[in-house]
């Protein structure tokens, strides 16, 4: 039952899950402590990741916890994994990937990465390590709740803060960490050690969502280890996770706004945004108790239907335009009480379900939390979501006791290293804006935006030939960005099975009702 | 004894370098093979890559709007002229119908399967549109509330131990099978111009009529023969090491990379195999009666390594050819390239062979040049 709790935690504060997150930045004492690169070439053996067949080469080394008392006993392993270039011209570079979440592990993501960076594998290595906490490299996770569990939750009759701090409380017992030595800042050293163990003399970072972040934090830290930087989906170091709440109600317009453009969908959904106003407050009154079909057992399993819930539902939804399209329809159907579409749509969340707890609060809570100020809180609860996550972090904070990252860690990056940075503009985590905040000191950056893309542009469209220009180039100046504004947004589902005619096209395709044959 | 042979051997390979002309071609092939090979490969290449746009037509694309922008992003395009693949996409006039109700909606690829160069091209727009009926499956069942996952009961997770070095496959035999055959190629000419040739410029009697044995002979033009085809071999790898690095194999996904360590393997195995290529081809020049009738017997002779290492370059060969001279060295050398592991019974019994038969010919000619028939082309 414990660890049902945590899973609601997750859930409950999704902006911290699946997603762009943040990093603060310590201390500049660390740089001296670096691993010696005396230390033999770790040994390294085959090894596969996920929905990847190509070989990689996996290892790890040891490396101090305690960034600033490298003496005491406490050490970690921190693992890596090198997919080699298919024609080596570059032997002593590699493009090193850094995962979102915050928690999300390297190794978890290769596919996406390798997807991202195939055109750039073709002369370099593909580095991946999973930051401490995360993955292979001392994961940092408590049980969270299942499926069924998780709809039986009535988020509007429990003390939401009390449970919180109730499974936190179980979780910090259960680890038995202090996650001050899991921040962006600390992590940024293991990366450096990986790189000089292995015996790379420049990298190329490509940093997806939260990455961003520990890439920038990696170039303030070792500006010399950095020949280029891609940032996709980009976290600046002076913007708090709590933006993520209207950044996610922005994009959620934009669905609609695409929608009354769609005479398919304006034509079947005409009141779509009223719709979803009466549901919301519908919902923010009371709890709708139904019965609804588990989505993989097929049991009839009991839903309890909150704001809380919808509003988790559309958010994960908001990061595929494949999800987008179904929003409008979901919608209407649970406003006529028709639940099924919406329990698809809760299925899309589950990716968020293997982020480590740890490294994610160490970085809310270490980074973000201590820069909240009363003007930001009021700003970040005026949405749904920034207000939940806010309400979440707080109570989760209290526990965990997280030090605070040096205050100078909000200072935009200031750097001459050749920089992409990449944006979707219906991006629900990290907007466009998030991207400028980011670039303000970099004095040899490009920011390219693909107007239909959602989070992580190389994932969508033509990205992964322009990072790899970019990187041989080590320029973003002469890259033709005309592909990225390519059409990426689905038709929008009228029914359970797609996108309806217009009624000119029902017109021209009379039904026949004379069939030959049926094989039903 | 030793002074003899040397001073044959001096004499050879003086003989042998006085005729540059064949000297020349034979390393016309040394040189010219490889940069072929690199212009047949990149134009090759262009066929295989399918990166980038593929134009077909589409008929009747206003039945299936959302399918015909779903290809378009993966740049499958309908388009007009040159350029346009002879494939025809033809969506059924009752497409969206059918979508919308639930039922498979038609969509006809009308093409040519038997038509090589389409192949590439026919199995990326079945890729995709796999793809476009996973992705509508997907959404269709999240919008009954079921999960997508249950349509793949079974994960399957395949894990490829192939490295970018030893995909090269094809390729990689081609390469070896033009590096192995320079022994022999390289050879020709010196073989016939020193057997054949020497006797019809009467020289050879004059040989044979000091006090020296045939053997002795033999093994000493051999020699000459082979350092020659070594040479040949040395230029091969060369050559072959620069115009194979040239070609973009990346972009398909492999690597082929000849390196020193490589080289020196070849060089290696392949010492044995110029013994064998030169003391056949003495032999079988030995056995002509005229120069002309030399040129056209070791032309014919040669056919058997060629086809030797051919049905091992496309993998066609019986278990037992792998014992053989030609092919166990070939083998040796892809898997050298590959990484993988040398077959090391197979190329230490090749090798064994491969000095036997050489052994044989030599003899064989030693004897063939006891005999008046032989020694005066009668």
């Amino acid at each position: 039952m414990n660890t049902l709790k945590l899973k609601y935690l997750c859930a409950a504060w999704p902006l911290v899950a699946a997603t762009a997150l943040l990093m603060p930045a310590a201390a500049s004492a660390q740089q001296t402590k670096l691993i010696t690169p005396q230390q033999a070439k770790p040994a390294l053996t085959p090894c596969y990741a996920k929905n990847l067949t190509d070989r990689m080469l996996c290892g790890s080394i040891r490396r101090p916890l305690h960034a600033n008392a490298p003496t005491q006993d406490a050490s970690i392993d921190i693992h890596f994994a090198v997919l080699p270039a298919i024609n080596p011209l570059h032997p002593q570079e590699a493009v090193l990937g850094f995962a979102g979440g915050p928690g999300q592990a390297a190794f978890d993501a290769a596919a996406t990465f390798v997807h991202g960076l195939r055109y750039a594998r073709e002369s370099r290595d593909i580095l991946l390590v999973d930051q401490r906490g995360t993955g292979k490299s001392g994961l940092l996770q408590c049980d969270s709740l299942d499926l069924t569990s998780q709809f039986a939750l009535d988020e509007n009759n429990l003390d939401m803060a009390a449970i919180t701090r109730q499974e936190t409380a179980l979780c910090l017992d259960k680890l038995q960490v202090d996650l001050s030595h899991y921040t962006t800042v600390a992590a940024a050293a293991d990366f450096e050690a990986v790189r000089l163990a292995l015996g790379y003399q420049k990298l190329h970072l490509y940093g997806g969502s939260y990455g961003t972040r520990m890439a920038q934090e990696y170039m303030r830290q070792y500006p010399d280890a950095v020949l280029t930087a891609t940032l996709d989906g980009v976290v600046p170091f002076n913007q708090s996770f709590g933006a993520m709440g209207a950044a996610s109600d922005a994009s959620l317009e934009a669905v609609y706004t695409y929608c009354d453009a769609s005479p398919e969908c304006r034509q079947q959904f005409p009141d779509a945004r009223a719709q979803l106003q009466q549901l919301q407050q519908r919902l923010t009154a009371q709890t709708i108790s139904t019965t609804v079909r588990h989505p993989r057992t097929y049991e009839l399993i009991e839903l309890k239907l909150t704001r809380a819930k919808l509003q988790q539902a559309l958010r994960f939804a908001l990061y595929s335009n494949r999800y987008r399209a179904m929003i409008p329809m979901v919608v209407e159907q649970a406003s006529q009480g028709d639940y099924s579409a919406l329990v698809g749509l809760m299925l899309a969340q589950d990716f968020a379900a293997d982020l480590s707890i740890g490294v994610n609060f160490a970085v809310v809570c270490g980074e973000d939390r201590p820069f909240w100020t009363a003007q930001s809180q009021a700003e970040f609860t005026k949405s749904y979501l920034g207000h939940s996550w806010l309400q979440g972090a707080e109570a989760s904070c209290n526990v965990w006791q997280v030090k605070p990252v040096a205050a100078d860690y909000t200072v935009p990056l200031q750097t001459d290293t050749p920089v992409l940075l990449l944006s979707g503009g219906l991006d629900p985590a990290t907007p466009p804006g998030w991207a400028e905040l980011a670039m303000a000191q970099m004095s040899n950056a490009r920011h390219l935006i693909a107007p239909h893309a959602t989070h992580i542009v190389a994932s969508q469209t033509c990205a992964p030939k322009l990072i790899s220009q970019f990187i041989n180039q080590q320029s973003a100046s002469t890259l033709d960005d005309n592909c990225l504004k390519q059409e990426l947004r689905h038709p929008f589902l009228t029914n359970a099975n797609g996108t309806a005619m217009t009624a000119a096209a029902a017109l021209q395709i009379s039904p026949v009702s004379t069939p030959i044959s049926d094989q039903e | 004894m030793m002074n003899l042979f040397r001073t044959l051997f001096r004499k050879e390979l003086l003989d042998a370098s006085r005729d540059k002309r064949s000297v020349m071609a034979g390393l016309y092939y040394s040189v010219g093979t490889p940069l072929l090979m690199c212009l047949l490969f990149s134009v090759l290449f262009k066929q295989l890559s399918s990166s980038d746009e593929l134009l077909i037509s589409i008929d009747n694309a206003d039945a299936a709007p959302a399918l015909v922008q779903y290809l378009a992003n993966k740049d499958i395009r309908h388009g007009e002229g040159d350029d346009v693949k002879a494939i025809r996409l033809v969506f059924s006039t009752d497409f969206q119908q059918h979508m919308q109700q639930g039922r498979p909606a038609t969509v006809i690829i009308d093409t040519d399967r038997a038509n090589d160069q389409l192949q590439t091209a026919i199995r990326r727009l079945e890729r995709e549109l796999g793809r476009y009926n996973s992705d509508i499956a997907t959404l269709r069942l999240m919008a009954r509330g079921i999960d997508p996952q249950l349509m793949q009961p079974v994960d399957v997770q395949l894990q490829d131990q192939a490295t970018p070095d030893s995909r090269g496959g094809t390729f990689l035999a081609i390469a070896t099978l033009s590096i192995i055959l320079t022994l022999f190629y390289a050879a020709m000419n010196l073989a016939i111009d020193t057997s054949a040739g020497e006797r019809e410029r009467n020289s050879l009697t004059l040989l044979l009529s000091q006090p020296l044995n045939s053997l002795q002979l033999v093994l000493a033009k051999i020699t000459a023969i082979a350092c020659f085809s070594m040479l040949g071999l040395l230029v091969i790898l060369l050559v072959s090491k620069f115009a194979y690095g040239m070609v973009p194999w990346q972009q398909l996904g492999f690597n082929i990379s000849l390196n020193a360590d490589f080289m020196l393997f070849t060089l290696l195995i392949g010492l044995p195999l110029a013994l064998l290529s030169a003391s056949l081809q003495v032999m079988v020049s030995f056995v002509a009666k005229s120069f002309k009738e030399a040129q056209t017997y070791v032309t014919m002779a040669l056919l058997v390594p060629a086809g030797l290492s051919m049905v091992t370059a496309y993998n066609i060969a019986p278990d037992y050819l792998q014992w053989l001279p030609i092919a166990a060295q070939q083998q040796a050398m892809i898997a050298y390239l590959k990484g993988s592991t040398i077959a090391m019974p197979q190329l230490l019994v090749s090798g064994l062979l491969t000095l036997a038969i050489f052994a044989g010919c030599s003899y064989a000619s030693s004897r063939l040049l006891k005999s008046e028939k032989v020694v005066f082309g009668l």
